[in-house]
């Protein structure tokens, strides 16, 4: 029996409003049919999202300094300016930040473990604000703790994550049973979708849609398990369920399905993994709670609650590694040189593992699917930021302030020298979906039907349809959507066989972000299963990828032509109607400075004198000329000469200075887009 | 006056600590003297005077003697002073208050300034919104609810990836092709483009994040019934002809009702925090001076 019920059955009993306006008689905020919107496409048009964020709500945030409840990260969503962290001694907020154009859609997912916990140790009259636990997160909230309270208090609550999912507790704060902290959640879960219903637009402008979750965070031994839990509209749960009280992603999606799918109030979740990279590659193991291999009944149970994957956040993308399995040269983008999710924050060096990523899951995926009869990884793609700043959708490399997350303590970086956020972690993406309006129903079907595609942050909208009778000029018609979408299946879907057809045809269709660089080329991913083997192959299916096009590192300008728009027919040339097999396409812009050198080409550095232990022993002492330290650190990437012959075959003969060459980051980035994949699948 | 006070203490008392329990002398109003720089700013003054009416009231309620936090710090600090004493915590505190530590910590100022500041802020169910208060909030702020107008219009697009350095005559040729379009619809011109319709109804400002301002600023001007263009981007060319234009409108309540309500709340507590700091000045006696 799940813990929660057996520890606090009374809790069930409690009544949660949690629809907006209860408290003022006659204001009914739920008309939401299909179609209401004034901008409705049956053939559908592409909304930017995130769904990935967190305010002050979530205890490692909280802890970091960020003091912006979830009405500002709506309203920052919304393009408004919100004020961010550090705060100084009289509570000023010392940064601000906007974004350059609103969302259209967002899920806030504050850590569902800690919620009760922040509202326990903040509220006096809560039993449990006493505890010493509560006493130290409080002292650490003020102004003139050191980083190193803040530290040693944030391990002491937020480690309780690592632990086994056997072991896995609330904070000894919350009481006997965790009560106080379930209670407390409760209410905290109720605010959160208040907060929801406040922002969501219900008019038929539908200007801006909002989405109640969470995220369950369960990491033991530093493994990232987390999953985002999205519920469709207000109707919820009556607790946000997280790792403590369901320890085990099955137990979760149960959980998910008996309270919510199954309870025939209208109410809807899906849940969404996301930095598998950080899992020491055990995301996507043949394993389930009991430890026994998979069954056909939990490939079901995954596959349905779990239909899109997080590629790419502030921590890294999970699309693939370099060297592992195909030789894919674009593996390189912004993958986080650590292998699990506790080397963020206590610097513990391991190497990034190839079964901690998509490439690895959608070739075991079909492998399952061969055995199982259900492929338990049959993700469609989205992307997010991760902030843990209240800043949905805050993606600029220009304009870079730090996420936060990780357990790194922002608030103590003294803006603006220096750089805001640990070298490898980046500014994320965006999550796009091709849906007919922007309203809950339609946005949450795309979800659902993995008509879906991520970016490392441009807008650049992507179009991908596949089937088998597409005319070699479809990218002339001015139809294109409506004769390919006919014709066949759009992103997300799966292809059928067809007798007497020779391979399938693919439509790639995609515009550059109107603010950002050109495009370069637009790449199909196959992969697919022979026998019990999979590969991998890419082709390029248009653009120019020897275009010459790349970024002035000292200015950051762009320099070279490339693309407003691309659009390419591809036909498989090696298809094995016997295989089953994925595509997905990857469009990739020009190149452009990474925000590190953003950063650094925007400051006067000079790396010609730099002494990397000076610099780290001193490193108060180098204000305000913190920009040298950062920008000529050899893994921010911008001092070669230091790594000149530095040969990283052998870290153990390398000096400590040294050893951060083989970990640095690009200075030059390429900006792109994941579609999610068509599969195929063989007559069985 | 004394209303207003007695409110302000017992929403504090009961929102931060039931352990608080409130003494009130019938006597008049405190007497305070803020000193500041030479040199302040009326608004330095105001807000220093702000802070000490708070900081006041906070130590008349004991927080300065009552709150976990300022009970926890000023032992830390104690600890750091005597870090061989052997005594317990509560010997420890009461040595700190009477060196009078809390009075000058910047820790604990700020901890009661916060509390403070939340118990301003507080907003007691009687002051909780009614429809009709969400109604008239909702009439009288309707620039604040205001949904942007919409346009529909026709839109055709010349791909300059496409067609190169043909783009400019096959532009000229396009608008001539339109031209004689009359009232027709353009069905199958021009090339295709992700999320681009040849009929659509949206607003300038989605267009102009969508294709950039050039091409909104032409939709925006809304002249019904001509095509225009060619309006550039860094797409390609556009032809666009403005269909019918929606005016901008506000919202019935029962449609944003949520979002009306949060409002008028972020601007209760306001009203709140400015009603009852008006009445805390009102009662407080002051003296302002200023450093030599």
């Amino acid at each position: 029996m799940p813990r929660l019920l057996s520890s606090a059955p009374w809790l069930f009993t409690l009544a949660l409003t949690i629809v907006g306006c209860s408290d003022s008689e006659g204001v009914s905020g739920t008309v939401d049919e299909f179609g209401r919107c004034a901008d409705f496409d049956p053939l559908r048009q592409v909304f930017w999202g995130d769904t990935h964020i967190h305010t002050e709500l979530s205890f490692d945030a909280n802890m970091q300094g960020t003091r912006t409840s979830a009405d500002d990260a709506y309203a920052f969503a919304r393009g408004e300016t919100i004020p961010l962290q550090p705060y100084d001694e009289d509570g000023d907020p010392t940064r601000m930040a906007t974004m350059d154009r609103p969302l259209d859609f967002v899920m806030l997912s504050d850590h569902a473990e800690f919620l009760g916990t922040l509202k326990v140790c903040n509220d006096p009259s809560a039993p449990g604000y006493d505890a010493e636990q509560c006493v130290d997160y409080r002292a650490a909230q003020q102004f003139g703790a050191t980083p190193e309270f803040v530290r040693d208090v944030f391990v002491r609550i937020n480690g309780l994550l690592n632990l086994p999912p056997e072991d896995a507790t609330y904070p000894a704060l919350c009481g006997p049973g965790s009560a106080y902290c379930l209670e407390a959640g409760m209410d905290v879960w109720g605010g959160i979708v208040d907060a929801a219903e406040s922002a969501y637009d219900r008019t038929d402008s539908c200007g801006f849609t909002s989405f109640p979750g969470y995220e369950w965070s369960g990491n033991p031994d530093g493994r990232n398990l987390h999953r985002n839990v999205m519920f469709k509209n207000e109707t919820v749960t009556d607790l946000p369920y997280g790792y403590f009280d369901v320890p085990y992603p099955e137990e979760l999606w149960e959980r998910l399905i008996g309270e919510c799918i199954d309870a025939d109030n209208g109410c809807d979740v899906l849940t969404i993994p996301h930095n598998s990279n950080l899992s020491d590659g055990v995301y996507f193991e043949n394993r389930m709670a009991n430890r026994e291999p998979l069954t056909p009944e939990y490939a079901e149970l995954r596959n349905a609650m779990e239909p899109v994957i997080e590629i790419y956040q502030h921590k890294g993308a999970s699309e693939c590694l370099p060297g592992a399995a195909t030789a894919d040269e674009l593996c390189g983008f912004e993958v986080i040189p650590f292998s699990n999710l506790a080397t963020t924050n206590l610097e513990r060096i391991t190497p990034p593992d190839p079964k901690g990523f998509l490439r690895y899951a959608y070739g075991e995926g079909m492998r399952f699917e061969a055995s199982l009869g259900t492929n338990p990884f049959q993700y469609g793609i989205t992307a997010a930021t991760d902030t843990h700043i209240s800043a949905p959708g805050f993606v600029a490399e220009d304009d870079f302030k730090g996420h936060g997350g990780a357990g790194q303590p922002n608030r103590f970086l003294p803006p603006p020298e220096g750089f805001p956020d640990v070298e490898y972690l980046s500014p994320g993406g965006l999550t796009a979906v091709w849906a007919e309006e922007n309203a809950r129903d339609a946005i949450f079907s795309a979800l659902r039907r993995k008509e879906t595609f991520g970016t490392s942050g441009p807008r650049m909208a992507v179009r991908m349809f596949g089937g088998w009778d597409y005319p070699s000029d479809l990218c002339d018609a001015p139809d294109l959507v409506a004769q390919a979408d006919a014709a066949g299946v759009p992103m997300g879907g799966t292809l059928a066989p067809q007798p007497g057809s020779s391979s399938p045809l693919f439509v790639v269709s995609a515009m550059q972000d109107s603010t950002s660089a050109p495009l370069q080329r637009i790449q199909i991913v196959k992969g697919w299963l022979d026998g019990d083997e999979y590969q991998v192959q890419v082709f390029e299916v248009a653009g120019d990828a020897n275009n010459g096009a790349s970024a002035d590192l000292d200015t950051c300008e762009l320099q070279g032509e490339g693309f407003g728009d691309l659009c390419g027919v591809w036909q498989d040339p090696d298809f094995d109607p016997r295989h089953r097999a994925y595509y997905y396409a990857r469009v990739l812009e020009n190149p452009s400075c990474r925000w590190t050198t953003r950063q650094c080409s925007a400051a006067e550095y000079d790396c010609a004198n730099w002494d990397y232990a000076a610099c780290v022993q001193h490193k108060q002492d180098f204000l305000p000329s913190d920009f040298t330290c950062d920008c000529c650190d050899p893994a921010a990437g911008l001092n070669p000469a230091f790594c000149e012959g530095v040969d990283c075959s052998d870290p153990g003969l390398l000096s400590e200075d040294e050893e951060r060459c083989c970990h640095q980051v690009e200075p030059v980035i390429q900006e792109r887009a994941w579609t999610s994949p068509i599969w195929y699948q063989p007559p069985s | 006056m004394l209303r207003p006070l007695v409110h302000f203490f017992l929403i504090g008392g009961l929102l931060f600590s039931s352990k608080v329990v409130y003494e009130r002398s019938r006597i008049e109003g405190p007497r305070i003297t803020v000193r500041v720089a030479a040199d302040a700013t009326d608004a330095n003054v105001e807000t220093a005077v702000r802070e000490a009416i708070l900081l006041n009231e906070a130590q008349r309620l004991g927080w300065d003697r009552t709150d976990p936090i300022v009970y926890t710090h000023l032992i830390r600090n104690m600890r750091f002073i005597e870090p061989d004493s052997p005594d317990d915590d509560l010997a420890l505190f009461q040595r700190a208050v009477e060196m009078n530590m809390q009075a000058h910590d910047p820790v604990v100022r700020a901890r009661l300034l916060y509390r403070a500041g939340e118990a301003l802020a507080f907003v007691p169910e009687d002051r909780m919104p009614s429809r009709a208060e969400l109604e008239e909030h909702r009439r009288t702020h309707g620039d604040r609810f205001e949904r942007e107008g919409r346009v529909r219009f026709q839109h055709v697009f010349l791909s300059r990836s496409k067609r190169g350095e043909a783009l400019s005559a096959d532009a000229r040729d396009m608008r001539q092709r339109l031209a004689a379009l009359g009232d027709l619809a353009p069905a199958g011109l021009g090339d295709p483009l992700p999320g681009l319709r040849p009929e659509r109804s949206a607003t300038p400002s989605e267009l102009k994040d969508d294709y950039g301002a050039e091409l909104a600023d032409v939709v925006g001007e809304a002249v019904v019934g001509a095509w225009r263009g060619p309006v550039s981007s860094v797409y390609g060319l556009h032809f666009v002809k403005v269909m019918a234009t929606e005016p901008a409108y506000v919202p019935p309540l029962d449609v944003i009702g949520a979002e009306v309500r949060a409002d008028r709340l972020r601007e209760i507590r306001k009203e709140l925090r400015e009603e009852r700091m008006a009445a805390l000045r009102e009662a407080y006696r002051i003296t302002v001076e200023r450093a030599p």
